[in-house]
């Protein structure tokens, strides 16, 4: 007999078992990473009162006697009125117009700056991304290393000499320079190199024998990119997308050191200022962290799948 | 069959030929498509690096810039506050690579095991990855603000943390092992570690799990069978296939911490005193608080050779070549 084989019996309850045990490990590992963002969102709904109790109370549910009880709970939006302070206003669609800087200055400048570089985002890499998968060309190879280090520039490094040209560019006087047009450049250079790689990937599992199908029948190379290679990659391009929109939606330190006017800073910039305004309205700043985080929060949970594929397709990876 | 095929082909090259032949526009149609990316990339990127390195050159004195050669690197090099900075950016960086790892490793290893539920657990796993670094930093700090945060309770414990219990964004480091070195540091620097591994820690799960399942299940139950231990098979067949993976994500993570600012700003600031000023919150420090633009792009270049250093060992053992047909 084989003395140190596990016994078949062993073995099968282990079998059953173990499922249980990964599940049990996975759930406290999830619960203890989502701690910090279930305590933000407790504190968003407390009162002022509430959040200034020495010690702190994680539910404000205590009455007069100190005892627990469901119906003496005192939650409140008090935190995110503040934050997006609505004011009656006849002409405004829903009744009410949004007067807290956050929402009628930074996060409407933040949608215009994400939208319009991931639009740019989109297009650029689409064309970078058909060059390199579809052609054969001199200096093809070194220009996508090249293209493949850069993802890993960040913006930290150049920062001085970004915020030295957008100093520059304003005393230049260029006729129509607006400080939101630098900005914008400034993301889509430091989003596209990474996007370039997505795309390219995608594009290169789309088979070619459709576009010389298309070729046949008289298509241009143009038209066969914009008729069924863009269609057939639309998954990567819109990864490449979502990528470049969560990363400036994200994006602090530019937005902060290279936008001068107050009225087009960025939602980041809203969240630090935030800090400094509110020393001891804790419920404010978590108000407005849960309504910053949300829409890109929301955004990906729809969205993950592409997200996955996207990086673990376009990373550098071994 | 063959032939068949052979005459497809035969077919394909003469149609890409005619296309070849087709106006100047088709001919060199991927300059064209090209040169936008090369542009933007020209401006933003290349202009800018090469910019920074003149300026690590330069001193501004009034309104004019001086050459001055070297000496701005020489007086960053030579200044306290950079070796200090330095200290404190080993001591991080070891810290929270550390700890990113070895938690993305465990979590990769239990979501490998096909579970009905994976799918919601990286869901959710993932959500700190999506939350801003600016978001992430006020999160954290309002957690332990000293009475009211909601961990204070426990942080103030003198059981806990004896002799008078911890108050993380106060408390000083305590005195250095060895002169001149910043460790142990101060609880804030721990605490600075643990929320940016929080928010690194997704997408370096997610790249290990990637690699994880390119592992053949064959290999790993034969070896099971001939005798080696689920640890042992751990340590001689899945983490050497897994290597280069980890090794990309150890680099990637390095890189991500040197350049990382937005938690710095909002958890500590750099404190107390200068606790947790690591070199990318000494770049802003000197170059915008104190507005030594010199001083300040000697520092950016110092960072970016260092970033160069670990792009282009990320690149070697990505085995770029491979991808780039």
């Amino acid at each position: 007999m084989q003395a140190s084989l596990p016994s078949p019996r062993h073995y099968a309850a282990r079998k059953r078992l173990q499922p249980w045990l990964t599940n049990g490990a996975m759930i406290i590992i999830v619960a203890v990473l989502m701690l910090p963002i279930a305590l933000t969102l407790a504190t968003s709904f407390k009162r002022e009162r509430d959040v200034l109790r020495k010690p702190p109370v994680l539910f404000p549910c205590d009455g007069p006697d100190g005892q627990f009880r469901l119906s003496e709970c005192r939650f409140d939006v008090e935190g995110y009125e503040r934050v997006i302070a609505p004011r009656p206003d006849p002409k405004a669609p829903l009744g009410f117009s949004l007067t807290g800087r956050m929402f009628s200055t930074y996060v409407p400048n933040t949608l215009l700056y994400a939208f319009a570089s991931s639009g740019l985002v989109f297009v650029l890499s689409g064309f970078a991304g058909y060059a390199f998968s579809r052609y054969r060309f001199r200096g093809r190879r070194e220009l996508m290393i090249a293209i493949l280090a850069i993802t890993g520039i960040p913006l930290l490094t150049n920062l001085l000499a970004l915020y030295q040209m957008a100093v520059d560019l304003r005393k230049a006087g260029i006729p129509g320079y607006d400080e939101r047009m630098f900005i914008i450049a400034v993301y889509v250079g430091f989003q596209l190199p990474f996007s370039v790689w997505i795309v390219k990937s995608f594009f290169d599992t789309i088979p070619r024998e459709l576009e010389e199908a298309a070729f046949i029948d008289g298509c241009t190379p143009i038209g066969a990119m914009w008729r069924i290679v863009v269609p057939l990659a639309m998954p990567g391009l819109l990864a490449a997308f979502l990528l470049c929109f969560v990363n400036v939606w994200n994006e602090f330190i530019a937005g902060y050191l290279l936008i001068t006017k107050r009225d087009l800073r960025t939602v980041m910039f809203g969240m630090y200022d935030f800090l400094s305004q509110n020393i001891i309205n804790y419920q404010v700043v978590a108000a407005a962290c849960v309504l910053i985080a949300a829409p890109v929060v929301i955004l990906f949970i729809f969205t993950r799948k592409t997200f996955f594929r996207a990086m673990t397709e376009g990373a550098i990876k071994g | 069959m063959a032939t068949q095929a052979q005459a497809a082909s035969a077919s394909g090259r003469t149609e890409r030929r005619k296309i070849r032949q087709g106006g100047f526009f088709n001919q060199t149609l991927p300059f064209w498509l090209l040169l936008p990316t090369l542009l933007v990339l020209a401006a933003i990127q290349f202009y800018p690096g090469f910019y920074s390195i003149w300026l690590s050159l330069q001193e501004r004195q009034g309104a004019v810039w001086n050459f001055v050669g070297l000496r701005n690197f020489q007086r960053i090099f030579d200044s306290a506050i950079f070796r200090e900075s330095l200290g404190h950016t080993v001591v991080f960086l070891v810290g929270y690579v550390a700890v990113t790892m070895v938690a993305s490793l465990i979590i990769a290893l239990l979501l490998n095991r096909t579970l009905k539920l994976s799918g919601v657990y990286i869901s959710l796993i993932f959500i700190p990855w999506v939350i801003a670094d600016v978001i992430a930093g006020l999160v954290f700090g309002l957690l332990v603000v000293p009475d009211y945060g909601l961990l204070s309770p426990i942080l103030s414990n003198p059981a806990l943390f004896p002799p008078n219990g911890l108050s993380i964004p106060s408390d000083p480091a305590p005195r250095p092992w060895i002169s001149g070195f910043p460790f142990p540091p101060a609880p804030a620097m721990y605490y600075l570690i643990l929320a940016t591994a929080w928010r690194a820690l997704p997408f370096v799960t997610l790249l290990i799990l990637a690699a994880l399942k390119t592992v053949p299940q064959e290999i790993i139950e034969s070896a099971r069978i001939d005798g080696a231990s689920s640890l042992q098979a751990l340590r001689f067949i899945t983490l050497p296939l897994i290597l280069p993976t980890l090794v990309v994500a150890l680099f990637n993570l390095t890189l991500g911490g040197m350049n990382g600012i937005g938690l710095v700003f909002t958890l500590t600031r750099g404190g107390p005193g200068t606790a947790t000023e690591v070199l990318s919150f000494l770049l802003y420090t000197i170059g915008f608080d104190r507005l030594e633009f010199g001083r300040a792009a000697a520092l950016s270049v110092f960072i970016a050779i260092i970033n160069l250093v670990l792009i282009v060992l990320t690149l070697r053992v990505a085995r770029t070549e491979e991808r780039v047909h």
